[in-house]
């Protein structure tokens, strides 16, 4: 059993780091991005493809990432461009079609069958008792944290942070005082499509990494954003963490295995009834 | 050269057109005050000016750049500041954080806190917190701190008690007085009057007074007329 | 009127004759296209049905449904099943029975849709499709271990005969969508997209509204599962990825599937792209990618191929009528602007006659309370630390017109919120005739009589004007009455499109409905914001018989003071949260403080 939680940490961790990720472009530009973790599955998938071409892994995991930061900018462009002053509903749509779109582009280019991943971190980096942890999940974990952490400072204590939370605030009122809306809202895309290609390249070797499997990690990672309401980065940490670890216990039961497929949607469905039990009305008048 | 122009701007929402046909100047140093009853289009008109809405017909010219198709942040950056309606603080940032965003230079921010003492206390209370006429205070330094050339303020004194309305309007007279062109939209006619050089009336998407502000000042009847089409109150 | 009814008839039929004729059609394509069409026919009609499914959903009732193909999954398992258990009545039987099974299934997931809305909800439904995917691959479908195939209806062995029985199934889904559209649920679905306040007002709970529209659509992905199960014999859970359900939601929104002929489209579509790249050698999964991008390009522009498609022909047969019809005609088009000379009766004097003495206006509803139709007391709405409302007493007599004044944010909007039933936690007593409202929802209350307008454009474009008028109405107004109301606030005829009228109009449609209603109390929030001046004046003239003609008592919010002085009898004044005046019209606006309240005077000049 603890054994089982301690394997699920590190997809824990996973979760963790792409529930930051949805949680700031939710507040930051005003979109769920379910095609948060897909960005990160094509990064990965890119990198298998460069490291066969007899890049070196670091370089070919490096240019992967970069190229998944560049796919996630494009999204955003597409959004600032297009859907400006869009709802969240509307902007949140595009990101499906997104989804779709790079999902079967990974079927095309590197075929549906799971990948042989050459992991960058082997082996096990310490074990407690009979409790054995892995290099992947410390470095997971500790990720998830300095992402939350970085992104916190990022937001309080810099110009472009202060930028950031006005935007997020009253866009208009934000332009109209001269902050870049656009060019900033495409960095933000560009920014967690870096974190979460990086944190699904160090993840996917150890998990079932068919294109379809990896980006479908969306779905406990916005359960876990949704604890945090999408608002709050810590909160989402904690989420993705424990969910991690729930997931890795159960699977240690074989009769359990279904209802652990059911424990993001379970666990969203409660959460969201009992976090909106007193909104009743769409927008003011 | 240098004025803000609108030349015979129309501007239409929906089902058509909310202003049109009018045209007024700006000066440098100079407050232009809008004044009009709800729905005669008064903000539509200031939203045209920084580009929240296209106009339908006419021209505007900021010194000299004719405005047309241009974004709101290159408006901004020829020097438009545009306070909305409403306090429209960022409420999580600070009040300093809030000066920050605009100021031009490292003291930018103490010198616009300058001109409302009573913040400097409150530099590092989320602005969310204050009360709406601090917030009104920290959105005037915020455009103070920004240089403009030129200043657009919608309804200022919207939910705002008469008396701490008072108060803002001789930071706003100061600060048309360091030379900045302001163009001020304001239900509150009589008190805003007070502080004009000149005066627009808009009635129903048309300019139905313009002139020196004191004639409206001194004979209420004609500021009636114009205003609400009471001829006999 | 012989032949008006015999059109009505024929009106009536139409749907009805096109099914018949397109399932000849079909009856003729099940004998003429090669063996291999014909099943790729069927995979297409499965499709449709589910898109129409989706069109319920998400095209009219703007929800985000991401597990369309998971209900598919629950009507196949549930007729698999039904047939492993060599259940009674055959496939024809069991259809309905998954289809019932799936609408349940919808109903479930719909069940926070009550509570959650827009994004949210989308990902409560890739949350269900996703564990229902992982969930089905571990179960599997009902016989297929054992191998039992999935029984045709003996009148339909064979490819082509089950095509043809697709055929048939996919026409009486069209006209079940068909109908229902039309129905009263259908407004609902539209109106619930565009505003759930709108649809409360309207009197129709908003939870029914969204839990049909989950179980409609949910109904027919699991009658297309099912159909599908015939088809196949065995299922496999392949045919229900969570993928497929993403790319299904993309092309209902692509093709806009909330009209019939667009599913349909979407259906061919769907098998279409992949034979295609098949037949050119390419990999089919680019079908996924070109939905994809699609969605993105239909999305950003906020365009589908139906509505395109549609607004391509009005504009045409626009054209071709304007250059057959007279000049005249044309003009009468745009307005019915000028009703009979006859009925355009200057306010109030020359109706006086046709009422009886007892709706005649008192003089003044004074604050007694005896008699009020409506009775408030001590209203008070906080918002945070903000005092909206503080204290408001305000009493209306039944077939009064009292207006509602007060500069911006004095609390004008919050008074009709308050009365309507939005704002459940304010303090302070409502009372309608003696009864009280308090504790009742905005549906509640609407049923009970008090209608309201909204300031902000809560008309959904996507209904017909007859079709908002019906809702509205809740069955309250018969047509004739309907078109009287139309007529009388020169608004358009009944089948013209909302979405084809200016705002302004809307807004007196908007009022035009809810007289249709019968209400006892109508709120109006600034109506007549939106309208020339010359509308102004004519809309001021037919506000001002509403009482006399129709028995409703009038609360309007407005600013145009020539309007409020020609149409109401009584005034209140709010500034701050606070009543500041309230009386007689013309001893409200002679009151020194009204003045600076409206123009910030601090001494009266």
């Amino acid at each position: 059993m603890l054994q089982g939680a301690s394997a699920g940490l590190a997809a824990g961790g996973l979760y963790a780091v792409i529930a930051v990720c949805l949680t700031l472009m939710a507040r930051l530009v005003r979109v769920v991005n379910f095609s948060q973790v897909a960005i990160g599955m094509f990064a990965a998938y890119l990198a298998v493809i460069f490291a066969e071409q007899h890049l070196p892994q670091w370089a070919a995991t490096a240019a992967g990432v970069c190229v998944g930061a560049v796919v996630s900018g494009l999204i955003g462009w597409i959004i600032a461009q297009w859907l400006p002053e869009a709802g969240i509903g509307a902007r949140s749509a595009v990101s499906v079609a997104s989804l779709l779109l790079l999902v079967s582009l990974s079927f095309i280019l590197f075929g549906s069958k799971p990948k042989t991943f050459k992991s960058l971190l082997p082996g096990p980096a310490f074990s407690m008792g009979n409790v054995v942890v892995t290099q992947v999940t410390v470095v997971m974990v500790a990720l998830a944290l300095a992402v939350a952490v970085g992104c916190h400072v990022l937001l309080t204590k810099s110009k472009i942070g202060t930028k950031l939370r006005a935007l997020s605030e009253r866009p208009t009122t934000a332009e109209l005082l001269g902050v870049p809306a656009k060019g900033l809202s495409i960095a933000v895309w560009a920014g967690t499509g870096l974190i979460s290609a990086a944190a699904v390249s160090i993840v996917a070797p150890t998990q079932t990494n068919d294109p379809i499997s990896l980006s479908f990690i969306i779905v406990p990672a916005s359960a876990a954003a949704l604890l945090g309401g999408f608002r709050r980065l810590d909160l989402a940490v904690v989420g993705g963490l424990a969910l991690g670890m729930l997931q890795g216990a159960l699977a240690q039961f074989e009769q359990m295995s279904v209802l652990r497929y059911w424990v993001p949607f379970l666990i969203i469905v409660v959460f969201l009834l009992w976090a909106e039990r007193k909104e009743v009305w769409d927008v003011a008048r | 050269m240098s004025e803000l122009i609108l030349d015979d701007v129309s501007v239409s929402r929906g089902s058509g057109p909310v202003v049109s046909g009018v045209s007024l100047v700006v000066k440098p140093g100079s407050l232009l005050t809008l004044v009009g009853p709800n729905g005669a289009g008064k903000t539509s008109l200031l939203e045209s000016i920084s580009g929240i809405v296209s106009t339908s017909k006419g021209n505007m010219s900021l010194d000299g750049v004719p405005l047309g198709k241009l974004s709101r942040i290159k408006r901004s950056r020829l020097g438009l500041v545009h306070v909305e309606q409403g306090r429209t603080v960022f409420p999580s940032l600070t009040v300093q954080e809030n000066l920050e965003l605009t100021a031009k230079s490292p003291t930018g921010v103490d010198e616009a806190l300058e001109l409302f003492p009573e913040l400097q206390k409150r530099r590092s209370s989320a602005s969310g917190l204050l009360s709406g006429g601090e917030q009104q205070m920290v959105v005037l330094a915020r455009a103070f701190a920004a240089r403009p050339k030129y200043l657009l303020i919608d309804e200022m004194s919207l939910g705002l008690a008469p008396v701490v309305f008072l108060r803002l309007l001789p930071i706003i007279r100061h600060i048309a007085d360091s030379g900045v062109g302001i163009l001020m939209v304001e239900q509150f006619a009589q008190l805003a009057l007070k502080i004009a050089d000149e005066a627009i009336v808009v009635t129903g998407g048309r300019v139905t007074y313009g002139g020196p502000a004191e004639p409206l000042m001194t004979d209420p009847a004609l500021l009636h007329r114009a205003y609400l089409g009471m001829a006999e109150v | 009127m012989l032949r008006a009814n015999s059109l009505l008839a024929r009106e009536r039929m139409k749907p009805l004759a096109i099914a018949v004729a397109c399932v000849l059609v079909g009856w003729l394509l099940s004998a003429v296209l090669p063996a291999y069409f014909v099943f790729l026919g069927t995979t297409a009609i499965v499709a449709m049905i589910s898109l129409l499914g989706l069109g319920i959903v998400t095209g009219s009732a703007g929800m985000m449904a991401l597990c369309q193909l998971s209900f598919a999954a629950v009507g196949a398992w549930a007729v698999s099943w039904l047939n492993s258990v060599d259940a009674p009545g055959g496939l024809v039987v069991w259809l309905p029975l998954g289809g019932l099974a799936a609408a349940a299934a919808g109903v479930v997931v719909g069940l926070p849709a009550l509570r959650l809305r827009g994004v949210n909800l989308a990902v409560v439904t890739l949350g269900f499709a996703a564990a229902a995917d992982l969930t089905l691959g571990k179960i599997q479908f009902p016989g297929t271990q054992t191998g039992i195939q999935v029984a045709r209806p003996d009148l339909f062995p064979g490819d082509r005969r089950y095509f043809l029985f697709a055929v048939i199934v996919l026409a009486l889904c069209s006209l079940l969508v068909h109908y229902l559209q039309a129905s009263r649920w259908g407004s609902g679905w539209k109106f619930v997209a565009f505003s759930e306040r709108g649809t409360a007002s309207a009197g129709t709970s908003v939870t029914v509204t969204k839990l049909t529209a989950f179980g409609a659509g949910a109904f027919l992905a699991g009658v297309g599962g099912g159909l599908l199960s015939g088809q196949v014999g065995l299922v496999y859970p392949s045919s229900f990825t969570t993928i497929q359900s993403l790319a299904l939601y993309v092309l209902a929104i692509v093709s806009g599937s909330y009209l019939i002929d667009m599913a349909v489209l979407g259906g061919i579509l769907w098998v279409l792209v992949p034979e295609l790249l098949k037949r050119f050698g390419i990999s089919q999964d680019w079908g996924f990618v070109i939905f994809g991008a699609l969605g993105i390009q239909s999305l950003t522009t906020g365009s589908n191929l139906g509505a395109d498609l549609r607004a391509m022909w009005w504009r045409r047969t626009q054209r071709r009528r304007k250059s057959a019809e007279a000049p005249a005609a044309a003009d009468a088009a745009r307005a019915p602007a000028v009703p009979d000379a006859g009925t355009k009766v200057p306010a109030a004097t020359s109706q006086t006659s046709a009422v009886p003495a007892a709706v005649r206006r008192p003089t003044s509803s004074a604050v007694s309370g005896a008699g009020a139709l409506l009775s408030v007391r001590g209203l008070s709405v906080t918002f945070g630390h903000v005092t909206a409302l503080s204290e408001v007493d305000l009493d209306l007599t039944e077939g009064s017109v009292t207006g509602l004044m007060g500069p911006n944010g004095a609390g004008k909007s919050t008074m009709v919120d308050a009365l309507a039933g939005f704002l459940p936690q304010h303090q302070g007593t409502i009372q309608l005739a003696g009864q009280s409202l308090n504790g009742l929802s905005p549906m509640d209350r609407a049923r009970l009589g008090i209608r309201r307008t909204f300031q902000q454009d809560r008309v959904p474009p996507t209904l017909s004007v007859g079709a908002y008028v019906r809702f509205i109405a809740r069955g309250q107004a018969s047509d004739e009455r309907v078109e009287e109301l139309l007529r009388f606030f020169n608004c358009p005829p009944p089948s013209t499109q909302l979405a084809r009228v200016d705002v302004g109009t809307r807004r007196l449609i908007e009022v035009a409905a809810n007289m249709a209603a019968s209400p006892r109390l109508l709120l109006l929030d600034e109506p007549a914001a939106g309208l020339s001046h010359e509308e102004h004046v004519s809309f001021a003239e037919q506000l001002v018989q509403l009482p006399d003609r129709f028995g409703t008592t009038l609360l309007l919010i407005e600013h145009d003071l020539d309007m409020v002085r020609s149409v109401c009898n009584d005034l209140v004044v709010l500034n701050f949260g606070e009543v500041i005046a309230s009386g007689q019209r013309d001893d409200v606006l002679a009151n020194p403080q009204v003045m600076t309240a409206y123009m910030g005077e601090l001494e009266v000049s």
